[in-house]
Order: structure tokens, then sequence, then C-alpha cells
């Protein structure tokens, strides 16, 4: 109630503190938090599915680990985002070794191994060539062609072969 | 200059109106909800697999099962031993499809009897899909929940189940052999 009395007048009224209803506010952030929770990937491995590669479906649980990537479409092969040869139609210029050896494959995946070597050597708290390899094939690649891909990584160092898949739930 | 009472101005400030956010939250929230559905957060897992090793440390004592899956283009023929010799061909089922599951309960039976074997040389003398070869490889790494439990001991001795069939997966012709000095 407005105090009217002759003492009161003129005195300038306290400012209201503002109140603002945040619970609806603090739902939908519990939500969000939760489904970012669900689709956490604690590997901390960013990979990137390139257009054409449809990765195919397993039941594995492994967790994806930190490696060199291969990305493998019907038409190209790219290391680690990089293009690197577009296969369909490659002339045989570009196979050796009877055609189980990918060659500009074969040289980036010498140079990305020169690479990880040179720096573990310059800096001891880098990490030391693995040998890991990230293959993520297209589901409709055929094994002659894989093989020639796993070949050729093998030639150039590349021991632990790690097959991206999906998981089922995906 | 005097007023009479009567006559001051009376400044009312405009009272002070609370925002009614709770709509406006609403719709934020059904926005988010939609977002979230429509959203894919794919998964990715792995399925490791080394290159075969030339060691020269001399072979164990203990008979290996040296398991070997021969993709062919009627089915899977399982081999044991060394030298390889077959012990079950699972041909492909009425659909024309490799028939995975009678492999997995073969490589279950198979497991029970080597607990403490995990290799698996995988051999495809036919030129499959990939798709196809995941769905092979699963057959015979993955032990399901729904499967039999199988217990086996740890190297401390404890008795504890088993999680994993035949994981250490090799791919015999890859035409690429590294060779390495036995430590």
């Amino acid at each position: 109630m407005r105090n009217r009395s002759i003492r009161n007048r003129g005195k300038r009224k306290k400012k209201e503190v503002m109140d603002i209803d945040i619970t609806s506010l603090l739902d939908i952030l519990v939500i969000l938090l939760v489904f970012l929770l669900k689709s956490y990937n604690s590997s901390g491995q960013v990979i990137t599915v390139p257009k054409g590669v449809d990765l195919p479906i397993s039941e594995s649980q492994s967790i994806s680990s930190s490696g060199t990537i291969v990305q493998v479409s019907p038409s190209s092969i790219w290391v680690d985002d990089k293009e690197v040869l577009i296969h369909k139609g490659a002339s045989i210029s570009k196979y050796s070794d009877r055609g189980n050896r990918i060659i500009p494959l074969l040289t980036v995946l010498r140079q990305k191994k020169a690479e990880i070597e040179k720096i573990s050597k310059q800096a001891p708290k880098a990490k030391e060539f693995t040998g890991k390899l990230n293959l993520l094939v297209d589901k409709s690649i055929k094994y002659s062609f894989l093989q020639r891909i796993m070949h050729t990584s093998a030639s150039a160092g590349f021991s632990q072969f790690k097959f991206v898949v999906l998981g089922t739930d995906n | 200059m005097y007023k009479a009472p009567s006559r001051r101005k009376n400044r009312s400030r405009p009272a002070f109106t609370k925002p009614n956010l709770i709509p406006i939250l609403d719709a934020v929230f059904i926005f988010i909800f939609f977002l979230l559905m429509s959203a894919s957060f794919v998964k990715i897992y792995e399925i490791p697999s080394d290159v075969p090793i030339l060691s020269s440390s001399p072979p164990s004592k203990k008979k290996p099962l040296a398991l070997t899956l021969s993709i062919s283009n009627s089915g899977v023929n399982v081999l044991t031993g060394v030298p390889s010799k077959s012990v079950k061909f699972i041909s492909k089922n009425n659909e024309g499809e490799y028939d995975n599951e009678a492999l997995h309960r073969y490589l279950i039976d198979l497991k029970k009897r080597y607990k403490s074997e995990r290799g698996v040389i995988i051999e495809p003398q036919v030129d499959l899909v990939y798709d196809k070869l995941v769905k092979i490889m699963d057959a015979a790494r993955i032990l399901r929940q729904t499967d039999e439990a199988i217990y086996g001991r740890s190297k401390e001795g404890i008795q504890e189940r088993i999680s994993v069939l035949f994981d250490q997966m090799i791919f015999s012709n890859i035409s690429s052999i590294v060779r390495t000095q036995a430590k």
C-alpha cells in the first residue's frame, strides 16, 4: 500500500530487484547437458568422414584411437583429409609391385611416418610413431582393393590397422 | 514558487512489470528438442588388425590353435592347427549370405575349449565386399551379452567371465610381411 504520510512525500522509492524465473531455462540446460554427455566421445580423436564414404556398421565397442587417417571412397583416397589419389580410372603408372602398391599413397604415408619420427626426436614429449593407421573405408569397397591399401600401408611402415566402423546404435 | 499540496505533481513512476519469459522458454525448449532429435550423433568404433610379423623367437611348446577363417564363394571354412586342417565348413544360408550366426556359434564352442586363445587369421579367397567382411569379423570377435557365458582364469588365477572371442585379427594374404627380431 502506498505510503501517503506527509513525512514520506517526495522520497524516491527504492528500485525493486528484478526477479526472473529461470526454472524452465535450467530444465533446458539439463536436457541439453544429458544429450551432450550421451554423445561425448572420450577418445579425443577427430575423424572426418568425407563425402562418398559410407562406413559399415559393426558390433564393435572398441573406441577409436589416434593415428594417421586414410579415407577410401569408391573413387578417391585421402590421407588426413588431403586427397592423394583419384583411383577411379587411375593409370597403371600409379601402381607398382604387380599392381599391389599404390605409389601416391605410399609416398604420402612415408612422408607422414618421417614427419612423426622427426617431431618425436625434436620434442621429447611428442608422441612416438606407433604405426597406427585408421582406415575409413567405404562399405562397398572390394577386398582386393582393401588388400592393396593394407599392403601399401604396411610397406610404408604402418603395422597396426584400425578399421573405423559405425556403432550399431547409430 | 509555492504550490498548494493539492496541486503538486505527483510523479508516479511506471510500475515495473516482470517480463513473462515462460512462453519464450517453452518455444526454445521445443526448438532444442527438435534439433537434438534431428541431429545424428555418430558413434565411431574400431576393429583392430595387425600386419603379420615374422618372428625369430622360438615357438612355444604349447600346441597353438592357429585358427584360420578361409572365406570362399560358397562359405567359410574353419581351419585349425599347424599345418592347418579343416574342422568345419559353414556354407552360405538359403538367402545366399554368409551364415555368420552359425559361424559365431561354432566359434563359441571352440572358445570353450581354447579359452586363452585370442588370435584368428582371416583369409578371404574371394573378392568380397568390405561390409560382408566386417560382419564376418564381428562374428569372430565379439562375445555378446546374450551369448552363453564362458569363464576362464585371469593371470592372477581369479575366475572371470571372458568378454571376447577371437579378437586379435590378422589378414594372411596382404602380401606384406614385416620382419622383426625377437626381443
